[in-house]
Parts: structure tokens; C-alpha cells; sequence
């Protein structure tokens, strides 16, 4: 009964730390639309001037030979009021998709996306197997470990701890 | 000295052949005085490596402008500050001093271990010796930083030419942390050989007990210490001189150094699985190896040109040699694991889910999905253009989208696991450890939302940042308060006692703290804004609270460079607050390249970050660019916390608290004499 009671407590602070997260608007703080369009673009691709491969409104390549030229375009798009959709488009025509900043989740590259997720539930299926086969030993045998080792004898104790110290201070 | 320099590393691979080839005769033949003389030769590459080392060092600080190396990275006016950064700023000098830095290691573990573990050493001294020939056979055949230069005479014979002065060092190593960002770096990346010399020799010589563990425990931290502090001021280099507003771009340079912290931060975890309850020896003895053949992976990406980025060393030859490299070490890894595997046979079973061991399996399964995430997205353009021939881009809004939950869920468990206990966690302990960081949490993420940090990711990385910190105030808190009443002390005295009595657990806490303060930083990134403009002298510009106004500019002289350097005042509700000098620096070198120079305002709350991006080619007025990002300056605070806590970890306790591991072997037989049972070790308290 007090197991179960913690464990409601517990998940009721959760619940109640993550209310916030529950209720907040969506995309509250957007940033303008070149910015956000230029964020799933990347520069120095499609060409030999430089292969920087930054994000686009965020290139770090100091004297990068395409952002601000690639920026101007976009911003010019911006400013006629081309759709998103027809703005990348363009960029992709002109660049190849080597220009989208994330893979399309599509054909080959929805590997990229499902990899992780692959992994991670795969690992955890991993974890809980081991977990459950460690757990199946018998109890007996458990026991008869920790009474072995409480029934070392003083000596063997005292040397035990030397040698422990011994290894630790290396 | 070109030549002396290029013989010592000649010579040093020579020795190094000797302590690998000789090293394995010694095993197998035991003989005493071929085990010494392969150990001498191992300390003698070692020293042949300083001696080249410092050669082509010499060779810069004399301006020999004969060396083609000395040519390409430097010029006369570089300072001298500069000039030892230059060694590492090619791919000849870098692999040179990634055998240097490994040589430091190999020599220090050779000298401290010289009288101990008889039987191990001569494994791990085979095992340095093969990682270092590796190199040298690099830094003789493949990437020689001795190349002279040469041009034909009138009889068409080579000869031998000096140039009046260098091409001069890359304007973005020209920053202080450039000269110590690199050492770090590759301190961390040669580190982690010692661990896998450790772990592959004892698994070789199947050396009984968790010894190798102890032994190889506070080497890995030091290697995860350097490692953590490289990644650290890479990213402060990127983010005070590259001029972009940011520190972390999920460039695949950056994600190489990433990859073996994340699994060499697993295994400092798991370690203690290992040495406080028998388990988990396959998954350590991988992890080691994993982390050291990701060590190698790094080295290869940032100098191979298998993957584009702007900070990688110029595309070489050397891909081969490091695939060939790689592959032989993993195979020798399997070899020796499939041979030896029943050496290391777990000794005891898990009591409860709710345990210690099992968050410790879970924040393993959690690093290392990060580790593959990261991995699979650097690389995952190669595969992708080898499988369908379409050359795609993986950049930061994937990496952001896959790996901040991963994060998230680490920090998670960074507050939960320190306070399960081992083998079973009662549920009045659940209650009593976690009750009120949670509600601490809560109540402090409901008034941040209040305030309006109403970003999901950025609130629920705040919340679990709160609750992880009140878990650890929390623990030190108990601790002090108990030696408080024996001791009558203050608090600060019974905190410093409490750590010093247990150094290896506190400061795994002040660690644990410093990633605390990262990710809070980390979560202020979705709050960052930034306004561009062309401005002319007078003109103002708006951001958050302040407002900055451009005054004039000038130039500013330099042996190396002509900086031209904006005045930009900083005025906050119409008061003058200060004077910010973003500059462009024009550097007088043959290839004549510009850098930048960011001028940061920075407080716990934001960073205010001014750029000067040229001048605009139309209209040619100044173009400022300002960011304002806020909670950064607690990612250094976290970094610098971090390392503290790392070097805390590794000092011994000033009182060992001793406890006793179980033990599968009957105790009955065992007089005084004989050695210790294998399974029997007292080890350093970490509950």
C-alpha cells in the first residue's frame, strides 16, 4: 500500500512539473520566415567554392563563398511571398537535395530517422532481457554468496583492505 | 634539425617495432631480460618521439623556411605563442603530436607501473607499443612534417631552397584557445589507449580479479577529463571567433570528438558495476574498446575527407591506413574476447528492477543509443551516396530532433541513479530521496513558465536540471548535516569533509552538477534572437533591453594583422553601459585571410554578442551583427565544474571507506599466505 501510494505521489509531481510543458502554445516565439526557411537549408553545396555545409542562416564559416550569396536569394523569395514549399523547391533545383539541412523521410533516407528509434528500442528490449535473466537466479545461490563472503575470516579481511587501499591509491 | 628530427622519429619507430615484436616474444617466452629490454625500448620510443617533437618545434621558433611544414603554418611575424600552436595546425604536425601525446602517456604508465603487475605489463606494454607504431608509421611514410623544399636547378636536379618567409598560420588558430583547445583534444582522444591497453592485456593474460579496473579507472577519467575539456573549448572557440551567435553545430569534426565521450562516460559509469558487484565485465571490456577504436574513428574522419566540414585537416591519403588499422584492432579485440569470454563471467544477479545496477544499465543503453544516433547521422551521407548515388545533407535540425530527447533522458537518470541504492531500493527510500526534488522542481518550473520560458524542450530540460541539482544538494546536504553533529563544524568545513572522505562519489556529484549547469545553458538556446543591419556612424540598433549605438571605428596595428575595429556603445534604458570593439582582422600573410573577432557582453542571464560582418557591398555602410543568448555563460561555469569534479574524483580519500563485495568462492580455505581470492576485493566505499 505505501509502495503504491509513492509510487502516485512520484507520478503526480511528474505530472505536475510537466503541466507547464502540457499547456504551453505551440510555436509561442517564432522566429521571421527566411529564418526558419534558411534553418532546413545548408550552404556550400552544389558548387566548388567552398563545401562549408553549415546551416544556412547560421554559417560559421568565416568567409564563406555561398551563405551570403544563397541568403539573398532567400530573402528575395521571402519578400515576394513564394510559399515555403516553393521556395525550398527552388533551392533543391538549383542545388540538389544535398541542400535540405535534415534527410527526407523517405525512401532511403527514412533509415536515418528510424535508426535511432530502432536502437533505442531494441537496446531497452536488450536491457529488459538481461535484467529478467539476471533476476531468475535461484535464491539460494544468491545467498550462499553474501553468506561466503560475511564469513570471510578477520585476517583475510585486514589483507583484503591493505590490498584494496594498496589499489586504490595507485 | 629537419634531418636529426626526421631520424629521431625513424629511430623511434624502430624501437617501437622492437617493443611490439619483442614485447610478444617476452610473453610467450617469459624470459626476464627480454621483458626489461622491451620495456626500456618502449621508454626509449617514447623519449625519440619528444626528441622529433621538439625538432620541428625548433625548426619554427628558428623561421626555418626550408621545411615545407614550417612553410605552410607559419611566417616571421607569427608570435612566438603562435608558433607552438603551429605544430598541430597541419596534418603532418597533428598526427606528430597526437605520438607525442601518446608518448607522454605510454611513458608515464611505463615508469609508474615499472615494479607492479608483472604479469599484466608486459600485455599492456605490447598493446602501447602496437597503437604507437601505428602512428610512427604515419609520421615517417605517410605524413612526414621533415619535408624539405625543393625546386629543380639548371641541370634539372633537385636542390634544396630556403623561402624568405612562410604562407603564415590559419587566422582561426590564431586565439588563445586555439593553442590549448587542441592539446586537450588529443590528451583525451591518446588517453583512452591506455584504458584499452589495460582492458586488451588483461583480457589477453586473463589477470585475475578487477585490478585492471582500479588500474585502468582513473587513467579513463583523465582521458574523459581532457576529452570533456577539448570539447568544451572547441565550442567556446567556435562561439567566440567564428562569429556565428553559436557553439555547437553538429559539424561531423565536432561529433567525432563527441562519440568516444559518450561511450567513454558509460564506462566510467558501468565501471562501478564491475568493481562494486562482479558484473557487467563483457559490457566494460567492449565499452573500453569500443571507445578507443571511436578514438581512432575521430582521428581518421577529421583527416580522411570521408565526410565534409569546414574544420577538418585538408583530404589525405591516409584513409586506408586507418580503415586497415581499425579493422585489424577490432579483429584482434574479437579474438582475444571469443578466446577469453569465460574469464569474463559475471559473478552476481540483479535483486530488484528499482536498483542502482539497473539505472546503471539504462544510462548505458541511453549513451550509447546517443553514441549511435550521432555516429549514424555523421556518416550516414557516405552510406547513402555509396547505396543510391544521392548526395544528401545531414545537419543540425536532425541531430536536435534525435539526440535532445536521448539528452533529456540522460539527465533524467543523472538525478535518479546516485540515489537508488544497490541491488534494491525500498519504497520509503524512493519517497524520501525524491519526494521533495520534485516538488522543488515543479514548483520552480511552473513559476519559470510564469516568467515565460514556455519553450516544451527548454522547460522540461529546466525541470529535470532542478530536480538533478536538488538531488545533489540534497545528498551533500544529509552527508553534512550527519558529520555536523558529531563535529559541531560549519556546513562549507563538513561539505569539504564529507567530499574528501569519499572523493570518488562527491565528485561524481560535482560532475554531475557541472552537466547540470551545461544543460541549463543548452536550454536557453531556444530563446536566442539576433537583428542585422547596415549602419552608419550615430545609427542605432534595438535588442532584448539593449540598445546599441555605432560611434565610429578604427584600425588597429598589429606585426601580424591590420584589425579594423568597430566602436559600438551599449546603452541599457538610455544609460551608457559600456564600450564593445567587434573587429575584422586582415592578415598580412601571403594568402592575405581575414578572421573576426566577436565582442561579448556576457552575465549568468544572457550574453550580449556583437559582430562585425563587413562591410555591405551595396551600400558599403558597416554591417553589425548582434545575438542576444541567453543562460550561455553556465555552459563554461558546467565545463569548468566538470573538470573540478573530475580532478576532486580522482584525488584518494582522505579516510578509505572500505565495502565488502560478494563472493562466489567458498571462504574456507584460506590461510594468510595464500593470495587473495580473484572475487574477494575490498573497494573504494561509492554507495
Amino acid at each position: 500500500m505505501t509502495k503504491t501510494r509513492t509510487f502516485v505521489a512520484i507520478a503526480a509531481l511528474l505530472t505536475l512539473g510537466m503541466l507547464p510543458v502540457l499547456i504551453a502554445p505551440a510555436g509561442a516565439q517564432q522566429t521571421d520566415r527566411a529564418k526558419q526557411i534558411g534553418g532546413k537549408l545548408v550552404c556550400g553545396v552544389g558548387t566548388s567554392l567552398c563545401n562549408c555545409k553549415q546551416i544556412l542562416t547560421q554559417c560559421n564559416h568565416v568567409g564563406c563563398m555561398n551563405s551570403s550569396m544563397m541568403l539573398k536569394t532567400l530573402d528575395e523569395k521571402v519578400a515576394k511571398g513564394d510559399a515555403e514549399e516553393s521556395i525550398v523547391q527552388a533551392f533543391i533545383l538549383e542545388f540538389g537535395r544535398e541542400v535540405l539541412a535534415e534527410p527526407p523521410k523517405s525512401g532511403f533516407s527514412l533509415i536515418a530517422w528510424l535508426m535511432p528509434s530502432f536502437y533505442l528500442l531494441a537496446g531497452a528490449a536488450l536491457v529488459i532481457f538481461v535484467i529478467s535473466r539476471w533476476r531468475k537466479r535461484p535464491a539460494a545461490e544468491a545467498a550462499a554468496t553474501s553468506q561466503a563472503a560475511m564469513a570471510l575470516p578477520p585476517e583475510l579481511l585486514a589483507r583484503a583492505r591493505a590490498e584494496a587501499t594498496r589499489a586504490t591509491e595507485d | 634539425m629537419d634531418v636529426f628530427g626526421s631520424f629521431a622519429l625513424l629511430l623511434a619507430l624502430v624501437c617501437g617495432v622492437y617493443a611490439f615484436a619483442g614485447g610478444i616474444a617476452a610473453i610467450i617466452t617469459r624470459h626476464p631480460l627480454l621483458v626489461k629490454s622491451t620495456r626500456q625500448a618502449g621508454m626509449a620510443t617514447c623519449v625519440l618521439v619528444f626528441i622529433g617533437t621538439f625538432s620541428l618545434e625548433y625548426l619554427f621558433f628558428t623561421d626555418n623556411f626550408a621545411s615545407a611544414y614550417v612553410v605552410s603554418h607559419s611566417n616571421k611575424d607569427l608570435s612566438t605563442f603562435y608558433k607552438i600552436a603551429a605544430l598541430w595546425s597541419g596534418m603532418e604536425g597533428s598526427l606528430l603530436f597526437w605520438s607525442f601525446i601518446l608518448s607522454i602517456y605510454v611513458l608515464s604508465v611505463l615508469i609508474a607501473y615499472r615494479n607492479k603487475n608483472g604479469e599484466l605489463m608486459p600485455y599492456v606494454g605490447v598493446v602501447m607499443a602496437g597503437v604507437q607504431t601505428f602512428f610512427l608509421l604515419l609520421n615517417n611514410f605517410v605524413e612526414s612534417p621533415f619535408k624539405s623544399l625543393a625546386a629543380p636547378g639548371a641541370n634539372g636536379i633537385m636542390n634544396l631552397v630556403a623561402r624568405s618567409d612562410g604562407n603564415g598560420l590559419n587566422p582561426l588558430l590564431q586565439y588563445p584557445e586555439m593553442v590549448i583547445h587542441p592539446p586537450n583534444l588529443y590528451s583525451g582522444y591518446t588517453g583512452f589507449t591506455i584504458p584499452f591497453a589495460f582492458a586488451l592485456g588483461a583480457l589477453l593474460a586473463r589477470y585475475p580479479g578487477e585490478k585492471w579496473i582500479h588500474l585502468t579507472r582513473k587513467w579513463a577519467m583523465i582521458a574523459w577529463m581532457f576529452q570533456s575539456m577539448g570539447i568544451m573549448l572547441g565550442a567556446h572557440w567556435a562561439y567566440a571567433v567564428l562569429g556565428w551567435g553559436g557553439y555547437w553545430g553538429w559539424d561531423p569534426v565536432e561529433n567525432a570528438s563527441l562519440l568516444p565521450w559518450l561511450t567513454g562516460t558509460a564506462f566510467l559509469h558501468s565501471v562501478m558495476m564491475q568493481e562494486k558487484r562482479g558484473m557487467m565485465k563483457v559490457w566494460n571490456v567492449w565499452l573500453v574498446f569500443c571507445t578507443f577504436m571511436l578514438c581512432i574513428l575521430g582521428t581518421f574522419l577529421t583527416r580522411s575527407g570521408v565526410v565534409s566540414s569546414v574544420h577538418a585537416f585538408a583530404q589525405s591519403n591516409i584513409g586506408p591506413w586507418f580503415v586497415g588499422f581499425i579493422s585489424l584492432t577490432f579483429l584482434t579485440c574479437l579474438v582475444a574476447y571469443l578466446k577469453n569470454r569465460d574469464y569474463l563471467k559475471s559473478e552476481n544477479q540483479l535483486d530488484s528492477v528499482i536498483s542502482r545496477e539497473s539505472s546503471f544499465l539504462f544510462n548505458n543503453l541511453l549513451f550509447l543509443v546517443a553514441c549511435i544516433a550521432v555516429l549514424s547521422g555523421t556518416l550516414f551521407p557516405v552510406f547513402s551516396e555509396w547505396f543510391t548515388g544521392d548526395r544528401i545533407s545531414v545537419g543540425a535540425p536532425f541531430f536536435n530532433k534525435v539526440d535532445i530527447p536521448i539528452g533529456l533522458l540522460i539527465l533524467f537518470l543523472t538525478g535518479v541513479g546516485p540515489l537508488l541504492a544497490w541491488r534494491k531500493t525500498s519504497p520509503d527510500s524512493l519517497k524520501r530521496n525524491f519526494g521533495w526534488p520534485l516538488a522543488f522542481a515543479a514548483v520552480c518550473a511552473t513559476v519559470a513558465f510564469a516568467l515565460g520560458f514556455r519553450k516544451p524542450y527548454s522547460l522540461i530540460c529546466l525541470y529535470l536540471c532542478l530536480f538533478v541539482a536538488a538531488t545533489i544538494v540534497l545528498e551533500f546536504y544529509r552527508g553534512a548535516t550527519v558529520i555536523r553533529a558529531r563535529s559541531g563544524a560549519s556546513y562549507p568545513a563538513c561539505v569539504i569533509d564529507l567530499t574528501m572522505r569519499n572523493t570518488r562519489r562527491y565528485g561524481g556529484y560535482i560532475i554531475h552538477m557541472g552537466m547540470v549547469f551545461v544543460f541549463v545553458g543548452l536550454s536557453g538556446a531556444a530563446f536566442n534572437k539576433d537583428v542585422q543591419k547596415g549602419m552608419r556612424f550615430g545609427e542605432s540598433m534595438h535588442i532584448g533591453p539593449y540598445t546599441l549605438v555605432l560611434q565610429t571605428s578604427d584600425t588597429k596595428p598589429n606585426p601580424n594583422y591590420t584589425a579594423q575595429r568597430m566602436v559600438v556603445e551599449v546603452l541599457r534604458d538610455n544609460q551608457p553601459m559600456m564600450i564593445l570593439n567587434p573587429e575584422k582582422r586582415h592578415f598580412l600573410t601571403a594568402k592575405e585571410e581575414n578572421g573576426t573577432m566577436v565582442a561579448i557582453y556576457s552575465t549568468l542571464k544572457e550574453d550580449l554578442y556583437v559582430v562585425f560582418a563587413g562591410d555591405d557591398p551595396e551600400t558599403n555602410l558597416p554591417v553589425i551583427h548582434a545575438f542576444l543568448n541567453p543562460l550561455v555563460k553556465w555552459i563554461w561555469f558546467g565545463g569548468v565544474l566538470v573538470v573540478f569534479g573530475t580532478l576532486t574524483a580522482l584525488m584518494p580519500n582522505r579516510r578509505a571507506v572500505l565495502v565488502l563485495a560478494g563472493t562466489t568462492q567458498p571462504a574456507a580455505a584460506h590461510p594468510a599466505a595464500q593470495p587473495l581470492p580473484s572475487s574477494v576485493s575490498l573497494r573504494e566505499g561509492h554507495d
